[in-house]
C-alpha cells in the first residue's frame, strides 16, 4: 500500500516538473519580457534597461534560468514578482487561500447535493419526474460559467441583498466572519451552479447502471425497501468512477473557479493571473501556474487514497 | 389483493394462471410467456426445463414482478392468498424475500461486489424483521453455517471476488432463505459451477428443501440436474407450456423436443454417426515442461502477502492433430495452464515447447474463451471481429481479408449476410461460432478451448462439438480442451489429464476415467454421474 502511493506520488512531482519546464519554453517563445514596455518610456535609458535586466537575471541564459528557479523552488520560494516588487509567494499564498475559500466550499455543497439527488434521479429514470431532470441539468450544463456569473452580480444589483463583488466590506457589520460568508454567498453559489450539472449527471448515469445490474435487481428480488436499496447497495457499487470525478472535479471548479474570481472580482489566483500575464510578470504566472496544477493532482491523490479504501477489490495486486 | 377463498385449498402455495409476458421493443412486440399455467402446493417442487430463450427465466422473474419496465405481464399469479400481479408495492416487497426468494443465475452477478456478505445477507433479514444488531449477527451466521459453510464469521467479512464460485452460490442460497420463504425459486443455480461443486450445491438443496420443508421451483436445461429433487418437470417451448408431467413419463413420450431436452447425447449421435477418429500416432506438437506459475495477493490494508499456487511442474505433451482434454475442479489451475500456453502468462520456471521451438506468444496458438459474453468487443461487426487477425497481421488486402471473413463465417455456420451485424446482438451459440471464426482466421496449429461449452445449453453443446470436430479434421487441428464437464469426453479427446491444486494427478485415455481410484478423478466422474439424466452418459 505504500509503495502504491508512493509511487503515485512519485508521478505528481513528475508532472509538476513538467509542467513547470513548459511553462519556461512558452513564456520564453512568448515575445517580449517584463522589461519589453520600459523601453518605450524615453525617460529610462537603455543602460539603466540593461543593470535592471542583469539585476533580474533575465539575461541569463534559459536552461541557467531555470535552474536559477528550481533552486528557489527547492526552498520553498517561487522567485520575485517584478510588477509588485515582493517575492511572489508572499503574493501568491493569501491568493491561493482566498481561491480554496471559493473552491472547497462550492465542492463540498455540489457534492452533498449531486449524490442524494442524482442517485434519486436514477430511480426516476424514464418518469416524467425525470424527464423535468433531465432538462434541468442540460439546460444548466449550456448556460456558460461567465453569464452565471454576471447573472448573480445582476441579481446582487437589483436585489441589494448581496455584495456586488468583493471579498470584505469597508465597515463590516456583522463581524468579520459573518461578512466573509455573505460576500461568499454569490461566487460559491455560481460555482456550485456551473459544476452541478456535469456531477449530477455522471451520478445518475453511474447510479443507473448498476441499478439495472444482476445484483441491485437480486436485492430487489429479496424484498430490500427503496432507500437501502438505491444508498446502501447501488451507490457503493457505483461509486468507483465516482470517486475517480471528485478528483477532477477539483481541477474543473478551479478553472471556472478563476474566471468567477475576475468577473465577481474576488482576490484570489484568477484575477492575479491574469494581471500578471497581461504584465509579463514571469515568476507570479509560473508560480501561479504550478499552484493550479498541484490543486488537481491534489485531488486525484485523494480520489486514489478513496478508491483504495473504498473498493475491496483495488486492493488485488497481480 | 384478491383474497380467493373459495379456490384455494390449505394446501396450494402458488397458482399460476394464464399468465402471458410481452416485451416491447421500440413498437414491436415480442412475446416471451403464452398462457403458462402451474399449481404449487406447500413443499412441493417443480422442475422447469426448456432450452434457451425458450423464457424460464421470464417465467421466475413474472412471479415476483421482477420483470424490466418494457414488459407487460398479464394473467393471474396467486402465491397463499395474494394476487401478486395487482398487489401494492408494500404487499409485494414483503413477499419478496420472505414469501418467494429467488436464487439467480450468476452467484457471481447476483451478489454485490463492494459489500461484505455479511452485510448483504443482514440487509435481507433486516428488511423483513426488526433484529438489533445482535439478533441480526447470530442469524446471519446461523444462515451460512446452515448451508455449510463452516467459517461464518470469516465468510461475513468477506467480499464475494474473495470467495470461491461454490462459496458463493451457497451465500447467495443462504441470503435467500435467511427469511425462511415458503417457495424458492432457482433460477439455473448451477449453471457457472464446476461439476463437483453443482453436485453438491445439489445436494445442499435437497437437504434444506426436506428440512424447511420448502416449495421449489428449480430451472434448469438439465433435466439431469433436478431428476433428483423435483417431482414433476414442466417443459417449455417458445415461452409456451409444452408439457407437464413427471419425469418419468417424460422419458417415453416420442415428443423430438423433449427428447431432445432428455437425451442430448442422442441427438448428438444422430448428426454424428461415428465417434471421432483420432489420428493414431502424430509427432508431439506442443511439450510442456515442468512449467510451474504461482500468484501474489495482498490482504487490506496490511503489508502481508500469500502466494498462490497455480501450477506445480505440469508437463504433458499433445501430438498433432490429437484432442488433450484438461479437467479439474474449479481452482485447480486449468485456466492458467490455458493462458500461460496461448502466451497470455508467462511461466515462472518451465519451458513451452511448440513444434520444436521455445513458445511464447504466436498466431499458431489461439484461444477460445470461457465467457464468449465479454470475449468479443460489442462495437465490432461480426466481420470486423473474425478479420481482426489478419487486420492486426496486415494479410492480403483488405478487400481479400473480408472476403476470407465470410467464408470463414459460412463454414462456422453463420450466414454471411449477417456481417454487418454488431457482436452483441448475437446469440451465446452463434457467438461462439464467431469466437471460433476468429481463432480460426489467423490459421493457427494449436486451439486452446477454455470451458468453451460453458454456458450453452446441451442441445447447443452437442452442436458446437458436432461443428468443432469438423473443423479440426479439416485443418488437421491440434486442441487443448479446458473444462470440469466430463460430457461428451470421449467423442472427442484421445488424452485426459486431470488436474488438482495445480498439479497433474492423472494422465490416462477418457475410458479409464470410470476405473480410476484417484480421488480428484473420483470427485468429478460421481459429480458428473449425479447430474446427467439416465441417457446422458458422460463417458463410456
Amino acid at each position: 500500500m505504500i509503495r502504491y502511493f508512493g509511487r503515485r506520488l512519485f508521478h505528481a512531482v513528475l508532472v509538476l516538473f513538467g509542467v513547470s519546464l513548459l511553462m519556461f519554453l512558452v513564456q520564453q517563445a512568448a515575445p517580449g519580457d517584463f522589461l519589453s514596455e520600459m523601453r518605450l518610456n524615453p525617460q529610462i535609458s537603455p543602460q539603466a534597461l540593461h543593470t535592471l535586466r542583469a539585476q533580474y537575471g533575465l539575461d541569463q541564459p534559459l536552461p541557467l534560468r531555470y535552474a536559477h528557479w528550481l533552486s528557489f523552488v527547492a526552498r520553498g520560494e517561487f522567485g520575485y514578482s517584478f510588477a509588485y516588487d515582493m517575492p511572489a509567494s508572499k503574493l501568491l499564498w493569501p491568493r491561493a487561500r482566498n481561491t480554496l475559500l471559493l473552491t472547497v466550499p462550492a465542492l463540498l455543497i455540489s457534492w452533498l447535493i449531486a449524490v442524494p439527488l442524482g442517485v434519486l434521479a436514477a430511480a426516476q429514470r424514464g418518469t416524467w419526474l425525470g424527464r423535468l431532470f433531465s432538462g434541468g441539468t442540460s439546460f444548466l450544463l449550456a448556460v456558460p460559467d461567465v453569464l452565471l456569473a454576471l447573472l448573480a452580480l445582476m441579481i446582487a444589483l437589483r436585489t441589494g441583498l448581496f455584495p456586488v463583488g468583493g471579498m470584505r466590506s469597508a465597515d463590516p457589520s456583522h463581524g468579520r466572519l459573518a461578512d466573509l460568508a455573505w460576500h461568499m454567498v454569490l461566487p460559491v453559489g455560481t460555482l456550485v451552479l456551473g459544476s452541478l450539472p456535469v456531477i449530477l449527471r455522471h451520478v445518475r448515469a453511474a447510479v443507473s447502471e448498476t441499478l439495472s445490474s444482476c445484483y441491485v435487481r437480486a436485492a430487489e428480488g429479496h424484498g430490500l425497501r427503496q432507500l437501502p436499496l438505491l444508498f446502501r447497495h447501488a451507490l457503493p457499487a457505483a461509486a468507483n468512477p465516482l470517486i475517480s470525478l471528485f478528483g477532477i472535479s477539483i481541477a474543473f471548479l478551479l478553472s471556472v473557479s478563476l474566471l468567477v474570481e475576475t468577473v465577481m472580482s474576488w482576490p484570489g489566483m484568477g484575477p492575479l493571473l491574469l494581471e500578471s500575464i497581461l504584465a509579463r510578470d514571469l515568476f507570479v504566472v509560473l508560480g501561479a501556474t504550478m499552484l493550479s496544477t498541484l490543486f488537481p493532482l491534489a485531488g486525484n491523490l485523494i480520489a486514489d487514497v478513496l478508491l483504495y479504501g473504498f473498493d475491496p477489490r483495488i486492493r488485488m495486486e497481480p | 389483493m384478491t383474497p380467493n377463498p373459495t379456490q384455494s385449498t390449505p394446501r396450494q402455495l402458488l397458482r399460476v394462471r394464464d399468465l402471458c409476458v410481452d416485451y416491447r421493443f421500440a413498437s414491436v412486440k415480442v412475446a416471451a410467456l403464452q398462457n403458462v399455467d402451474l399449481e404449487l402446493g406447500e413443499g412441493e417442487s417443480l422442475g422447469v426445463l426448456g432450452e434457451s430463450g425458450s423464457g424460464k427465466s421470464s417465467l421466475a422473474h413474472a412471479l415476483l414482478r421482477l420483470l424490466p419496465s418494457d414488459a407487460s405481464v398479464s394473467g393471474l399469479v396467486q402465491f397463499r392468498e395474494t394476487d401478486l400481479l395487482n398487489a401494492r408495492a408494500k404487499t409485494l416487497r414483503e413477499i419478496r424475500g420472505a414469501g418467494i426468494a429467488l436464487i439467480s443465475q450468476e452467484p457471481a452477478l447476483a451478489l454485490n461486489p463492494v459489500l461484505p456478505i455479511g452485510r448483504q445477507i443482514g440487509d435481507v433479514l433486516r428488511a423483513h424483521e426488526s433484529v438489533n444488531r445482535r439478533q441480526e449477527r447470530d442469524r446471519v451466521a446461523g444462515a451460512l453455517r446452515e448451508v455449510g459453510l463452516t467459517e461464518p464469521e470469516r465468510i461475513m467479512r468477506a467480499y464475494p471476488h474473495q470467495l470461491s464460485g461454490g462459496q458463493r452460490q451457497r451465500a447467495a442460497i443462504a441470503q435467500a432463505l435467511v427469511c425462511r420463504p415458503a417457495l424458492l425459486i432457482a433460477d439455473e443455480p448451477l449453471s457457472s459451477l464446476d461439476t463437483a461443486t453443482q453436485a453438491e450445491v445439489l445436494e445442499l438443496l435437497r437437504t434444506l428443501k426436506a428440512e424447511l420443508n420448502l416449495a421449489m421451483i428449480f430451472i434448469s436445461h438439465n433435466a439431469g440436474a433436478f431428476s433428483s429433487l423435483c417431482e414433476r418437470a414442466l417443459v417449455m417451448r417458445n415461452g409456451r407450456a409444452v408439457a407437464c408431467a413427471s419425469l418419468e413419463e417424460l422419458a417415453e413420450t416420442a415428443d423430438p423436443y423433449i427428447r431432445g431436452l432428455l437425451f442430448p447425447e442422442a441427438a448428438f449421435l444422430d448428426g454424428c454417426k461415428t465417434p471421432a477418429s483420432q489420428p493414431q500416432a502424430g509427432r508431439p506438437l506442443l511439450e510442456v515442461r515442468s512449467v510451474s506459475k504461482r500468484f501474489m495477493q495482498r490482504r487490506a490494508l496490511s503489508r502481508s502477502k500469500f502466494a498462490v499456487q497455480a501450477l506445480e511442474h505440469i508437463d504433458l505433451s499433445v501430438d498433432e492433430g490429437a484432442t488433450l482434454a484438461v479437467i479439474g475442479r474449479s481452482g485447480s489451475g486449468k485456466s492458467t495452464l490455458a493462458r500461460c500456453i496461448a502466451g497470455f502468462e508467462s511461466p515462472d520456471s518451465g519451458e513451452i515447447v511448440l513444434a520444436g521451438r521455445k513458445h511464447e506468444s504466436s498466431p499458431q496458438v489461439q484461444m477460445i474463451f470461457q465467457d464468449v459474453g465479454t470475449a468479443l468487443n460489442p462495437r465490432f461487426t461480426a466481420a470486423e471481429v473474425i478479420s481482426e487477425p489478419l487486420d492486426i497481421a496486415r494479410k492480403n488486402d483488405p478487400l481479400e481479408r473480408r472476403k476470407r471473413a465470410l467464408d470463414l463465417m459460412e463454414e462456422v455456420g453463420l450466414d454471411p449476410d449477417w456481417q454487418a451485424r454488431p457482436s452483441h446482438q448475437f446469440s451465446g451459440g452463434q457467438r461462439q461460432r464467431l469466437a471460433l471464426a476468429r481463432a480460426l482466421a489467423a490459421g493457427p496449429k494449436l486451439l486452446v478451448l477454455d470451458e468453451p461449452f460453458s454456458g450453452l445449453d446441451l442441445a447447443l453443446q452437442a452442436q458446437m462439438l458436432r461443428l468443432l470436430l469438423e473443423v479440426q479434421a479439416r485443418h488437421r487441428l491440434t486442441c487443448i480442451w479446458i473444462g470440469h464437464d466430463l460430457s461428451f469426453l470421449s467423442y472427442f479427446a484421445r488424452d485426459v489429464v486431470v488436474m488438482d491444486q495445480g498439479r497433474v494427478v492423472e494422465h490416462t485415455a477418457p475410458q479409464g476415467l470410470r476405473s480410476s481410484t484417484v480421488p480428484a478423478t473420483r470427485l468429478l466422474v460421481e459429480a458428473s454421474d449425479r447430474l446427467h439424466a439416465p441417457g446422458v452418459e458422460a463417458v463410456s
